[in-house]
């Protein structure tokens, strides 16, 4: 039976550390989000964010401690059974999009429901849905060489939304876009996060954090140093 | 130079496993080649070596004595460029010595050498005096129990003892005596030995004789291209099906080097890039390519020169035993072409590609990676994405489409790979269906051995039981085997060792009686002899000899002179093996007994209890073993075949494997997304699978047609140079359930190529393809 503190959370890390053949990458890391949380993790290169933001997304396992994400202890999956949690639990947007080149923008996104076993029609009926409330209704049938950045990570955030996940996780979203496109996928995150989704963004960019997350980490070689609430700028 | 070498030197320990696939491709080929071309050099090289070493003649005429003079021979064969005789000519039978050596074709010949067909006494001397003879035998050769002072009885003439042992390359006589001897021996014959300053073709040969024989009194004629083709005919049939498979193979070897330089290429655009920016040129860029793409290619030739000879000189030395000739190999030049030719060829194909990586400019190559690639085959993919698939298997359909050019490359390794295997399954069964067609099963016939052969001391064994003799007459012996419940079909037997005139041209004579239709040789062409003086023979026995059907040959029987017509053509492989009816044999030794008899059982009888009622009634009948089946030539060629397919398959699923592994490494990111948002690596093993499954499938459709075309120019080149025929037996092999299982071995090679790479690329970290940038 599980607490009601332990429901709510939607990540727990407990005492997570990463050793690597020279180094120690997290060094017993805890750390809780709750549902409905927009958390921004925050570090210098090296300090060991994007090795946190593995252990959530089940890309990577931790040397000890436990990781439990919606329920789901990570440490205790198989590799299907950590591709199946990834599948239905959480969407993931990078800093270089990742878009397959083959596939249309809508293909893009509907490729995810379909790994889920959702018919290709009902998945992108849901795709174009996403396209709407995500302002790129017009570029669903463009491939991604032809959309600006903006509208790539656009896509790449339909495409992490498209099974509804309990947890988005975006690493340096904005990294590689322009002002004027990062500040839109700024909004994006903001709107998400106010509709209630729960948010793990890894990055630099402080305007980032301070405009989108609702608490700030910040990793120093693989320890948490400080943990920040913040008002957010809107 | 240095540079280059080191930055070649760079790229060799960073595609490790695509060195390893280029050096096991041409290692693969190199050695087919080898097999091929040594196979080739040295089919006629044993012949042609002992032939010009001993002046061989290229035409030995057996004449009348009673038709033509010495004189006239002599002023006829002025003619020639060379000659020598006339020696008298004598059948000896020996018969009635204690080791039976058939009947000897003798000719008196008063020393070795001479200007036509020098003799080599290899063991003992010449005959010098009467009473000696000299036994035409092959350098070497166990001769069992004929030794140097053995002695042979000639009936109703002298005792000649065995005081040498010459080879004679044009086959000219069983035995040698002295001129003086052979006046003893009641010779009918002149021989003569020709050699003429034109000699190439069949017409060289015919214009020869008919200016030199051109007259009455000819018995027969021997051309050295008749013998020749019948000491190459063993390794001739190898060689149609190893060129083939030799071209298939370096074909397979271009296409994969090409398919692997070229993915060096694209994959290393950036390393090019960063090349030109430090200062490499353009033709040092493209030396880099060709030497990563020569080292291996080297290393692989090498061993595939030495791996070919290791495998070709055991058949090329099972070849030569026959001719006499020692320590005889190929020509260095087979070696020499594939030590400098190959390493060329796989430079030629990494030209092409090499030259694209010559011609990109440095800002185009460095940004490569860095910017977004335009996605191809847009189409296709959105069509496949709409069908009612999995996603893993619809993705992996498209892949083909995104790099046409390297499937295309691919997929033409799967077809020829298809090919291959069709072409050597399709040999294979050729090979064993001609098999069980001249040397017929014998699960079904009891063949059963009948007293003391005419004649003949004995057939058994030195040394094995006596047989007893049969307490039935041979007529009573036919109507008690007819009369047992297990017999479906009688053939009685006997077999006489003949003489076909003009040189040392033996042949055993099979008379036949009972139902020849069901156990006797399959007629080809004309009818199985039905009357006296009329005989079938196999095409190797015709073209041997150079007959053709409806000729007659003067053949000696026991010491008789009888005119034989060729009626039939029959499918059997021995080319010393001609069948009569009973009546040939009743006319030329009335109330001779059978030999043995063959019965052809009735289904479900049983062997052991059928014998046992025939030796209740007979003991004089004694059952033989079950025959073997297959021929030594048949169990290399369908080993031989065996081993290439497995290997050129082999070479095939690398070229597979090598496309997988460049499309895995290109979209190591894209696999990185699709584990990131759920794939499995189940699914992405699947996906990458199917990619060349589908490559596989279209391969096995274009390869299996082609396989069996292949097959219909081969398997009659086969029989040709095996002097066999091609009968539709060996044609008509692909049947439905072959031709579906032979559909499926284009996917095979695809599954097995892709599995592993697939399956490395379904482990690919996500983390580290898609953080670490």
């Amino acid at each position: 039976m599980r607490s009601e503190d332990e429901h709510d959370a939607v990540v727990r890390l407990t005492a997570v550390r990463k050793e690597y053949s020279d180094s120690v990458a997290l060094d017993g890391v805890s750390l809780t989000i709750e549902a409905g949380e927009a958390v921004a993790v925050m570090g210098p290169s090296g300090s060991g964010k994007s090795t946190l933001l593995n252990m959530v997304a089940g890309l990577d396992r931790p040397t000890s401690g436990s990781v439990v994400v919606h329920g789901n202890d990570l440490t205790t999956l198989s590799e299907t059974g950590l591709a199946v949690f990834r599948r239905h639990k959480i969407g993931m947007i990078f800093q270089f999009f990742n878009l397959l080149d083959d596939l249309s923008a809508l293909d893009n996104v509907a490729l995810a429901a379909q790994l889920t076993g959702t018919p290709a029609g009902q998945a992108r009926k849901r795709a174009v849905e996403l396209f709407g409330e995500l302002g790129i209704a017009g570029r669903r049938n463009i491939y991604p060489a032809q959309l600006s950045g903006g509208e790539r990570q656009r896509v790449a955030v339909a495409r992490a939304l498209m099974n509804r996940p309990a947890l988005l996780l975006a690493d340096e979203p904005t990294g590689a876009l322009d002002s004027r496109s990062g500040e839109q996928v700024m909004d994006l995150l903001l709107d998400l996060n106010q509709i209630g989704q729960t948010l793990l963004l890894v990055t630099h960019d402080e305007r980032l954090a301070t405009r989108c997350a609702s608490r700030v980490v910040e990793v120093v070689d693989g320890r948490i140093a400080r943990e920040n609430s913040l008002e957010r700028t809107l | 130079m240095n540079a280059v070498w080191t930055a070649a030197r760079a790229a060799i320990r960073r595609r490790k496993l695509q060195t390893i696939v280029i050096g096991v491709v041409v290692w693969a080929a190199t050695a087919t080649t080898v097999m091929a071309l040594g196979l080739l050099d040295a089919s006629a090289a044993p012949f042609d070596r002992a032939f010009a070493q001993q002046s061989g003649a290229h035409l030995v005429v057996a004449f009348d004595q009673a038709k033509v003079t010495e004189a006239r021979l002599t002023e006829a064969a002025r003619h020639a460029e060379s000659s020598a005789g006339p020696f008298g000519q004598a059948s000896i039978d020996t018969s009635d010595s204690d080791t039976f050596l058939g009947s000897l074709t003798t000719v008196g010949r008063a020393d070795p050498g001479g200007p036509v067909d020098r003799l080599n006494v290899w063991n003992g001397r010449w005959a010098t005096a009467p009473g000696e003879i000299v036994l035409n035998r092959t350098p070497g050769a166990d001769s069992g129990r004929i030794k140097v002072g053995l002695s042979i009885t000639v009936p109703r003439g002298p005792a000649l003892t065995v005081v040498g042992f010459a080879y004679s390359v044009s086959g000219s006589a069983d035995a040698w005596v002295t001129p003086g001897q052979v006046r003893d021996l009641r010779p009918t014959a002149y021989q003569m030995l020709y050699r003429f300053a034109h000699a190439t073709t069949a017409a060289d040969i015919s214009a020869g004789q008919t200016a030199v024989a051109g007259m009455d009194g000819v018995l027969g004629s021997l051309s050295y291209l008749t013998v020749r083709d019948k000491a190459t005919s063993e390794m001739g049939v190898f060689i149609p099906f190893l060129m083939v498979f030799g071209i298939l193979g370096v074909v397979v070897a271009v296409l994969i080097v090409a398919n692997v330089v070229s993915g060096a290429v694209v994959a290393g655009l950036r390393h090019i890039g960063v090349l030109k920016a430090l200062g490499f040129t353009p033709n040092q860029v493209m030396a880099v390519y060709l030497a990563m793409v020569s080292v291996p290619a080297v290393a692989g030739c090498v061993l595939g020169t030495i791996t070919g000879n290791v495998f070709t000189q055991p058949v090329v030395a099972d070849a030569i035993e026959g001719f006499g000739v020692e320590n005889i190999s190929f020509a260095p030049w087979v070696n020499v072409v594939a030590v400098l030719g190959m390493p060329v060829l796989v430079a030629l194909a990494a030209l092409l590609p090499a030259l694209r990586a010559r011609r990109l400019s440095a800002a185009q190559a460095i940004s490569a990676g860095s910017t977004q690639r335009v996605g191809r085959a847009l189409r296709v993919q959105r069509w496949l994405s709409g069908l009612r698939l999995p996603r893993s298997v619809s993705l992996g359909l498209g892949m083909p489409f995104a790099r046409p050019a390297r499937s295309f490359l691919t997929m033409a390794a799967v077809v020829l790979g298809v090919t291959i295997v069709t072409l050597a399954v399709g040999v294979t069964m050729s090979v064993i269906a001609y098999n069980d067609a001249v040397r017929p099963s014998y699960d079904n016939r009891v063949e059963l051995l009948a007293g003391r052969p005419p004649g003949m001391p004995a057939m058994v064994e030195p040394g094995g039981p006596p047989l007893p003799a049969a307490t039935l007459s041979d007529s009573e012996d036919e109507s008690m085997l007819r009369s047992l419940p297990g017999t479906a079909s009688v053939l009685a037997v006997s077999r006489l060792t003949t003489q076909v005139s003009g040189g040392t041209q033996e042949a055993e004579i099979g008379f036949h009686r009972g139902d020849t239709a069901a156990l006797g040789p399959r007629v080809l062409a004309g009818h199985f002899p039905d009357g006296p003086g009329q005989v079938a023979a196999p095409s190797r026995f015709l073209n041997q000899r150079g007959f053709k059907l409806g000729d007659t040959f003067t053949a000696e029987l026991r010491g008789n002179r009888t005119q034989l017509t060729i009626v039939g053509v029959v499918l059997t492989n021995n080319a010393d093996q001609i069948f009569a009816a009973w009546d040939t044999l009743e006319q030329l030794m009335p109330g001779t007994r059978a030999q043995s008899y063959q019965v052809g059982l009735r289904p479900g009888t049983d062997r052991q209890a059928f014998t046992s009622a025939v030796t209740a009634k007979d003991p004089g009948l004694r059952a033989l073993p079950p025959r073997e089946g297959a021929s030594s030539t048949a169990v290399i060629i369908t080993s031989t075949a065996t081993i290439l397919t497995v290997l050129l398959g082999a070479v095939a699923a690398l070229g597979v494997f090598n496309t997988v592994l460049l499309n895995a490494r290109e979209r190591r990111r894209d696999l990185g997304m699709l584990k990131s948002i759920g794939m499995t690596p189940r699914q992405v093993t699947v996906m990458l699978v199917t990619s060349m499954g589908a490559l596989g499938v279209v391969g096995g459709l274009v390869g299996l047609p082609l396989g069996v075309a292949v097959h219909q120019v081969v398997a009659p080149a086969m029989a040709r140079a095996g002097q066999a025929d091609a009968v539709d037996v060996i044609m008509d092999v692909y049947h439905a359930p072959v031709l579906a299982l032979l559909a499926l071995v284009g996917i095979l090679i695809a599954v097995l190529g892709a599995l592993v790479p697939a399956r490395g690329a379904a482990r690919i970290s996500i983390a580290a393809v898609l953080h670490n940038e």
